[in-house]
């Protein structure tokens, strides 16, 4: 019981309409990296998207617009003003996952360490999803469970919306593993706005070490407002994660990955600062 | 109902076709094609044993579903060199060294390769990046990251890199 079948859709219609067709029977298939954590259990006939133009990053009014099959390492190559996500990407696994797995597989379906769940919630990035006609769905939504249950009956996820990072805004993000290649630890993001020395907006999310990927809404709170001096964000981060459950990992204590939590999330938050205030994302 | 299907791709310069069971892994159809230099070792995405070139860049083999590779251009080892007429990173590879067992060699030469036709002098933090994905449990890497960086200063005309 596996794939049983395949196909290669060219087009876009084509995909969805072949998805249609099959039913619940249709497994899309990008990258398809992912099948070894999730094994096919069933017959399943492949749907293949990778030749229905769904690739590429291009400015799309004044941020990014992502195709949902363009790969990790065009993410990770990619280097443009306003663009963070190769900060993000790099850090992924290794060139050769980087080179097949891609960004819309990577949250369509997301596992406790995906890496871009955790980066596009920091961004409030949104996602494009083509299921008769198309809509949009911001990030706090998509991410809110498993993303899988949004393509259930045959949508497609086709694009990710990203905002470029600047004018008086940064970008923080840290990821901590075993080996450079290893699964994260613990991985936090942070994207923040300044006025003069105030943070005047910040979004943080993190992933690995905590059940879900999701915000930290209460570390969110205690930066928001604040004027930068020597200890606010480490502050913030103690006061923020003081509620939250983490899970041990890889011989790791929770006590230990609570701690590290604290340390990722001073530093991501320092790092988004340091590039608000310099101009740099 | 599993029905075998047929596709086609380019394997180390030549057009072929192939029959093949649609959950079936392009490792399995590489080695049983004869080109035995693509090696398994974990066989679930982490060591890179089992990498190949597709369109020029390096991937895993062991995960990559067979269909997938269809109208591509996939590379093996076998294409580089031969053992009458080995390619520059394997005689680089012998000078320094740098083969103990030699089973994460042939992939650890492909990423080489794929890192050197993207960024003909790599630094070493390009080649951390590109080659970190590829497991040698024998050599300590040390000797054959020497050998990479010797190739690539000879491409570049600089002679032999005293690393
Ligand atoms: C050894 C190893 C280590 C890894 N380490 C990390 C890591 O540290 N961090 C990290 O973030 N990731 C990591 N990954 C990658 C991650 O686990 C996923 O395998 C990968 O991101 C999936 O991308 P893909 O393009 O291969 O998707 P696929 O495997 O093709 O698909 C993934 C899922 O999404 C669905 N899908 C794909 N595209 C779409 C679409 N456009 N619309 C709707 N549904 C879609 C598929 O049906 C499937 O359920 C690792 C993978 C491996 C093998
Ligand atoms: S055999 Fe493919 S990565 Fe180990
Ligand atoms: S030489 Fe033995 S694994 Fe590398």
């Amino acid at each position: 019981m596996s794939i049983s079948d395949f196909r290669t859709p060219h087009r876009l219609d084509e995909a969805l309409s072949t998805i249609k067709q099959l039913g619940p029977s249709a497994l899309v298939v990008a990258g398809g990296t992912s099948f070894i954590f999730a094994p096919v259990n069933e017959d399943r006939v492949a749907v293949d998207i990778n030749g229905a133009g769904l690739d590429g990053i291009r400015r799309e009014n004044g941020g990014f617009r992502v195709g949902a099959a363009t790969r990790l390492s065009a993410l990770q190559k990619h280097h443009e003003a306003g663009w963070v996500l190769d900060r993000v990407a790099i850090h992924l696994a290794s060139q050769q996952l980087r080179n097949m797995s891609t960004l819309g597989g990577n949250i369509a379906r997301i596992f406790p360490w995906s890496d871009f769940a955790v980066a596009l919630q920091a961004l409030g990035a949104t996602m494009v999803i083509a299921e008769n006609g198309e809509r949009q769905v911001g990030a706090d939504e998509y991410f809110s469970s498993q993303p899988a249950r949004l393509f259930k009956n045959g949508g497609l996820l086709t694009a990710v919306i990203v905002p470029a990072v600047g004018g008086g805004a940064g970008f923080g993000y840290r990821k901590q593993t075993q080996a450079s290649f290893g699964f994260s630890l613990m991985t936090v993001a942070a994207c923040m706005e300044l006025e003069g020395r105030t943070v005047k907006s910040v979004r943080v999310a993190a992933g690995a070490g905590i059940p879900f990927p999701s915000r930290l809404k209460a570390v969110e709170e205690a930066v928001k407002g604040q004027a930068v001096k020597e200890g606010v964000f480490a502050d913030a981060a103690a006061r923020g994660l003081a509620g939250l459950k983490f899970k041990s990992n890889a011989g790791m204590s929770e006590e230990y990955i609570a701690n590290l939590a604290r340390v990722l999330v001073g530093d991501a938050l320092t790092e988004a600062w340091q590039s608000a205030k310099g101009g740099a994302a | 109902m599993t029905q075998q299907k047929n596709i086609s791709f380019t394997l180390n310069g030549e057009k072929r076709s192939f029959t093949i069971a649609p959950d079936e892994k392009l490792v399995k159809l590489l080695r049983r094609s004869g080109c035995l230099g693509v090696k398994e070792g974990c066989d679930e995405g982490t060591c890179g044993a089992c990498t190949v070139l597709i369109d020029g860049k390096a991937a895993l083999s062991c995960i990559t579903y067979a269909f997938l590779a269809d109208g591509r251009d996939v590379r093996t080892i076998e294409s580089l060199g031969t053992f009458e007429k080995p390619h520059r990173l394997q005689t680089a590879l012998v000078e320094e060294g740098a083969v103990q067992c030699g089973y994460c060699i042939p992939g650890m030469i492909l990423s080489a390769e794929a890192l050197m036709k993207e960024i003909p002098e790599p630094t070493d933090e390009d080649i951390r990046v590109h080659m970190d994905g590829n497991f040698c449990r024998c050599t300590g890497y040390e000797k054959i990251w020497t050998a990479v960086r010797r190739v690539a200063a000879e491409r570049a005309g600089k002679g032999v890199a005293n690393a």
